[in-house]
């Protein structure tokens, strides 16, 4: 560490950047996003079906069925309502879901991740790969969502565009918050904890299905903390085309709240990884 | 040269158990090292330890010249393993499995795959290359695990009880590649229940019992310093029972060790052991050269009958 204050800037950077832990992004990592593809690729047609399926059935239910009865949501209906927030649901399911199921049986049954941290890399390399896989599974999953609101005809402006931007930072953001349960569950009831004290209640409270300004001051405040929430607010803003400078705040809290999370999945799998 | 691995009071706990009591050795590089020893005796944690699965709590380590508490990363990179339990990805196939594998290391595509294949294509199991693992034998995947553990060309390949559980045919393969590997210069360092194996391919061994290092030499030596040239099995029954053949046993045998129902002894004169059995008038025994098995027996047998 002393010798780290005489080097150069540059030299000195990997040393901070090491004693953080941060995840990072190599060639090695693009290996494991590779293996998390071929993975993929073998069972894809189960796990659209499933990633697929139980949200145009809850689009359909809700949007057609409470929509019967609250035709409108201030000035747009109420499937117009729910659609961009049941899409941001979607997206964060599909990778909490992926990362710790799969996640935890590389750790403790197939003996994955020990297999790939007796190689050459790193155990932030494979959380960088890891985040690098949910980002591509939330636009996969995420915009054939999209395209069911288009079919729906519930795409108003070519903002939703930008909604492949929410869907990667909530990859990152998801894996990363799923890397954390994985490296610290210590059996499957574990995950199930996570799945609905912290899965479930986000998505009762995050903006779907109510409009959170009717809120208690104080409630909205925790609200504020769910990422999901923002994830929502983004996703339809982008989707009605009413798109102003409170984007950018919503983005900026995710990046902030993506920051936080980064520090620990890495040093906590290695801590895992060492005692299995 | 270097040794490959050089241990230093390497000490590992658990908790308040200590599965590793300060050890000392050094594997010479270039040659097939066994370690030796019963059920928990710390053989697969010493290895994790080289591996650097987890740092040492004790001692000092060092593989290719290297510490494994500052340089895990560069001594990963030369080393090939092949742990106690397989890893392979069931769901992918083989070729798949070692082309991944490759790139773990950061190979490139095209160099990953080339190497997968020539690898499979040394452990006889081109044919298979496009199978999932799991439609595999569990030889096959144990030499698949070998290929895999070449792929980064290491200097150091450590296999944990290689072939545990493989038929006759299958081992006599494995020795076959182990031995190919040597001769290319790769250090090999493996552990094994099997005497005959380490007896055939080690050309130095430790035995390792309750986390210690009991004793260290080559196949031979270790014959001849703890049982002698040769050794007598003799069958227990009711009526030739230890205590009855006691009186009768000569004068001059290495050792005597019961497990079971069988009653060994060791001498360095084959004929005193004939002239000693036939002095008991009991037909239920053979008389054979000594070998590992019964170094293991004597050293550390009493502990596993209890
Ligand atoms: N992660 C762990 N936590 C607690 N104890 C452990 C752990 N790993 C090993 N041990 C203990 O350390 C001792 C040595 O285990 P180790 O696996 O090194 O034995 P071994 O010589 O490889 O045995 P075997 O021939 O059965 O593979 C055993 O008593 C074991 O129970
Ligand atoms: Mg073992």
């Amino acid at each position: 560490m002393q010798q780290a204050q005489s080097l150069p800037q540059s030299a000195a950077r990997p040393q901070v950047r090491r004693r953080l832990h941060l995840p990072r992004f190599t060639r090695r990592s693009t290996a494991v996003w590779l293996h998390e593809f071929l993975s993929w690729r073998r069972f894809y047609k189960s796990s659209v079906l499933l990633n697929f399926g139980e949200p145009v059935l809850n689009l359909i239910a809700l949007g057609w069925g409470l929509g019967a009865y609250i035709s409108q949501m201030g000035e747009v209906s109420f499937l117009q309502f729910i659609g961009p927030g049941l899409l941001a649901v979607t997206a964060m399911n599909s990778v909490t879901f992926d990362i710790c199921y799969e996640g935890f049986d590389r750790l403790h049954r197939t003996g994955l991740y020990t297999a790939m941290t007796s190689t050459s890399m790193e155990v932030e390399e494979v959380v960088g790969g890891q985040m690098l896989w949910s980002m591509t599974r939330s636009v996969l999953y995420g915009s054939i969502f999209l395209f069911v609101l288009l079919l729906f005809g519930l795409i108003e402006s070519a903002w939703s565009f930008g909604i492949i931007v929410t869907l990667m930072l909530n990859g990152a953001l998801f894996s990363l918050a799923g890397l954390i349960v994985v490296s610290v569950a210590k059996n499957y009831e574990h995950l199930f904890y996570y799945f609905s004290l912290i899965i479930t209640p986000m998505f009762m409270f995050s903006g779907v299905f109510f409009p959170v300004e009717r809120l208690p001051v104080f409630l909205q405040w925790f609200i504020q903390a769910l990422p999901l929430y923002h994830f929502v607010e983004m996703n339809r803003a982008l989707v009605s085309g009413q798109v102003d400078a409170s984007i950018l705040g919503h983005v900026a809290i995710v990046l902030a709240m993506i920051m936080v999370l980064a520090l620990f999945p890495a040093r906590l799998l290695r801590k895992t990884l060492q005692r299995l | 040269m270097n040794p490959a691995v050089q241990a230093i009071g390497l000490t590992k706990r658990f908790g308040s158990f200590t599965a590793v009591a300060g050890i000392d050795f050094d594997v010479p590089a270039g040659i097939c090292f066994g370690i030796l020893g019963p059920n928990g005796a710390g053989k697969t944690t010493t290895i994790r330890m080289i591996s650097c699965r987890f740092p040492p709590d004790g001692g000092s380590l060092h593989v290719l010249g290297m510490d494994v508490t500052t340089q895990a990363q560069a001594i990963k990179a030369r080393l090939g393993l092949v742990p106690q339990e397989n890893n392979l990805d069931e769901d992918l196939t083989l070729l798949e499995n070692l082309e991944l594998y490759g790139r773990y290391f950061g190979l490139e595509g095209r160099e990953a795959r080339r190497r997968a294949l020539e690898y499979l294509d040394f452990m006889h199991l081109s044919n298979r290359a496009k199978d999932q693992v799991k439609a595999l034998s569990g030889g096959m995947k144990r030499r698949a695990m070998i290929a895999r553990a070449m792929i980064n060309q290491p200097d150091l390949i450590i296999l944990d009880e290689p072939t545990t559980g493989l038929d006759p045919q299958s081992r006599v393969l494995l020795w076959d590649r182990l031995r190919d590997l040597k001769g290319q210069g790769v250090t090999l360092l493996l552990t094994t229940h099997y005497m005959d194996e380490a007896q055939r391919l080690c050309d130095e061994l430790v035995i390792m019992h309750e986390g210690q290092i009991i004793d260290r030499a080559s196949p031979q030596q270790l014959v001849e310093r703890h049982v002698g040239r040769w050794a007598a099995e003799i069958q227990l029954t009711e009526m030739v029972t230890v205590a009855a053949l006691k009186n009768l046993l000569p004068t001059g045998l290495r050792h005597w060790e019961q497990t079971g129902s069988i009653l060994h002894l060791y001498a360095d004169d084959d004929e005193l052991l004939v002239a000693a059995l036939q002095r008991t008038q009991h037909s239920g025994y053979q008389i054979r050269p000594a070998n590992l098995e019964d170094v293991f027996l004597v050293r550390t047998g009493r502990e596993i009958d209890e």
